[in-house]
């Protein structure tokens, strides 16, 4: 609960920049620059189905991403992190194509993916798959010995030993990896949406609505503030997801458990 | 019940090869507490991982029973420096995880039951103190019911009234599960204590370099007697604990 009255309280000294900000920005070009945070509520309200399809749309995107990075990021990365000889190997590999922006291959994604939903997803998973990995893969390596002794004494193969100590033993760096990776991975859908193939109109997400409504500023800017939301949902996620699958990490904590 | 035949144990291979095991041979009868004393480094570890089936000896056999061993058997148990508890599973998920792992029946609650465990089945080890944590590792090995325990420093790092009190706990289960023990242990007071037998290492590479007689281990008044003292003196010199 005191964790709920912290936000609430961030939350009010958010609107207060913003609408000092904008006063103050008005003052100074002797017009509005900044639409004060009462004109974007007041706008988005009016339009709150739109808004809410839009939002939809890109958590749909977003999520859906993730979910792919890591299904797809986590099992290799331990993989690659535990096994030595697969890091020595691999390792070479995955620096080497680590920094490539996806969105430099945008030519050839369109010519492999077509310009619709796919390749939007596709660049916003490339980004958020090597987070993921090189985050599974650190942790993976930094397990301690006696973790997998114990567990191979314990008459452990292969898979029970990933199934009981690699992955609860990189579970926290996972989630950690995860909560980085939001702010990555709305930006990324931000610029799918506004810069990628085809752009079909306001609804069909936050990024497109910011960009179709770029000289409604009130508008546009309810639809930063539903950018701004979907990231606060989704760490909520991620700590709730911490909180029942890293228990063990929270023993008499702070008082805030 | 152990035989262990001439073994030698090397780590790496071609110029970086190292060894840490050269020729040991010794046997320990069934029911019978041996324990493996030598400096710190020295290879005792590895030769007890060797005794669980965790590495494959270079040279050399280690039977279990008339068997050679191959790997983890169902009938020994180790038991490892820190206890090497799991810090996401609760004491009974710790205690329970070989039963689970090698898919046997029934649970570790009796174990812990016994070891005075019973209260803290659904804590997590980071809630444990450190003598707690050293029995849940005991209850661990315990649940297997095991012919053979081999215990890997198991009272390291523990303050010394904890150390004596968990050693005395070790001898009780001894006496009443009638196991075959191998102790690693570099603290030459709990060997003198523990122990029929005391097997004495040289430095890395491990040879064996003496078998101590100590027949008097087990009697619950032996620890503080004058044979005692007289023993564990005998092992610092053999060991050269006194040498600058």
């Amino acid at each position: 609960m005191r964790q709920l009255g912290r936000y609430v309280l961030a939350f009010l000294v958010l609107l207060g920049a913003w609408w000092l900000a904008s006063w103050a920005l008005h003052l100074a070009h002797g017009r509005e620059v900044l639409p004060t945070p009462a004109q974007t509520f007041s706008e988005g309200l009016q339009n709150i189905g739109l808004l809410a399809r839009a939002f939809a749309n890109s958590a749909w995107r977003f999520l859906l991403s993730l979910a792919i990075a890591f299904s797809l990021g986590v099992p290799l990365g331990l993989v690659i992190g535990f096994q030595r000889r697969l890091h020595q190997y691999l390792s070479p590999l995955v620096h080497l194509t680590y920094p490539i922006p996806p969105v430099a291959l945008l030519m050839f994604l369109y010519m492999a993916f077509g310009i619709g939903e796919a390749v939007k997803v596709l660049v916003v998973v490339a980004a958020l798959f090597f987070q993921v990995l090189v985050a599974a893969q650190g942790a993976a390596r930094q397990i301690p010995q006696t973790y997998i002794t114990s567990v191979r004494s314990a008459g452990a193969n292969a898979w029970a030993l990933y199934r009981h100590v690699v992955l609860p033993a990189t579970l926290p760096s996972v989630l950690t990896a995860a909560r980085v990776s939001v702010g990555l991975g709305i930006t990324m859908v931000y610029i799918a949406e506004t810069e990628l193939g085809l752009r079909p109109g306001p609804e069909s997400g936050l990024g497109s609505l910011i960009d179709h409504f770029t000289f409604r500023t009130e508008l546009a800017l309810a639809g930063v503030v539903g950018l701004a939301l979907l990231g606060l949902a989704s760490y909520a996620g991620l700590e709730l997801l911490d909180r029942k699958l890293c228990r063990w990490r929270h023993l008499g904590g702070h008082g805030e458990a | 019940m152990i035989e262990v035949e001439n073994v030698s144990i090397a780590h790496g291979s071609g110029r970086r090869e190292l060894s840490t095991v050269e020729g040991v041979s010794f046997s320990v009868s069934a029911g019978e507490l041996v324990a493996l004393v030598g400096p710190s480094g020295c290879g005792k570890s590895t030769l007890l991982y060797a005794l669980d089936g965790l590495i494959t000896p270079s040279e050399g056999h280690i039977r279990i029973g008339g068997d050679e061993v191959q790997g983890i058997r169902r009938d020994v148990a180790l038991i490892l420096q820190d206890a090497g508890l799991l810090p996401w599973k609760t004491v009974r998920q710790n205690a329970a995880l070989a039963l689970r792992i090698q898919g046997i029946e029934g649970d570790a609650h009796e174990t812990l039951d016994s070891l005075g465990l019973a209260d803290f089945e659904s804590s997590y080890p980071g809630e444990l103190s450190e003598g707690m944590k050293r029995r849940v590792g005991i209850a661990r090995a315990l649940a297997l019911h095991p012919r053979v325990l081999l215990m890997d420093e198991p009272l390291a790092n523990l303050d010394s009234l904890t150390r004596e009190k968990i050693q005395n706990l070790i001898l009780d289960l001894w006496r009443t599960l009638h196991f075959t023990g191998v102790l690693v242990t570099h603290d030459i007071e709990e060997a003198v204590f523990l122990a029929r037998r005391i097997l004495l290492l040289s430095p890395r590479p491990a040879t064996l370099t003496e078998i101590v007689a100590n027949p008097e281990a087990g009697a619950p008044d032996y620890r503080g007697s004058d044979a005692f003292y007289a023993q564990v003196q005998y092992l610092r010199t053999k060991l050269g604990a006194d040498e600058t």
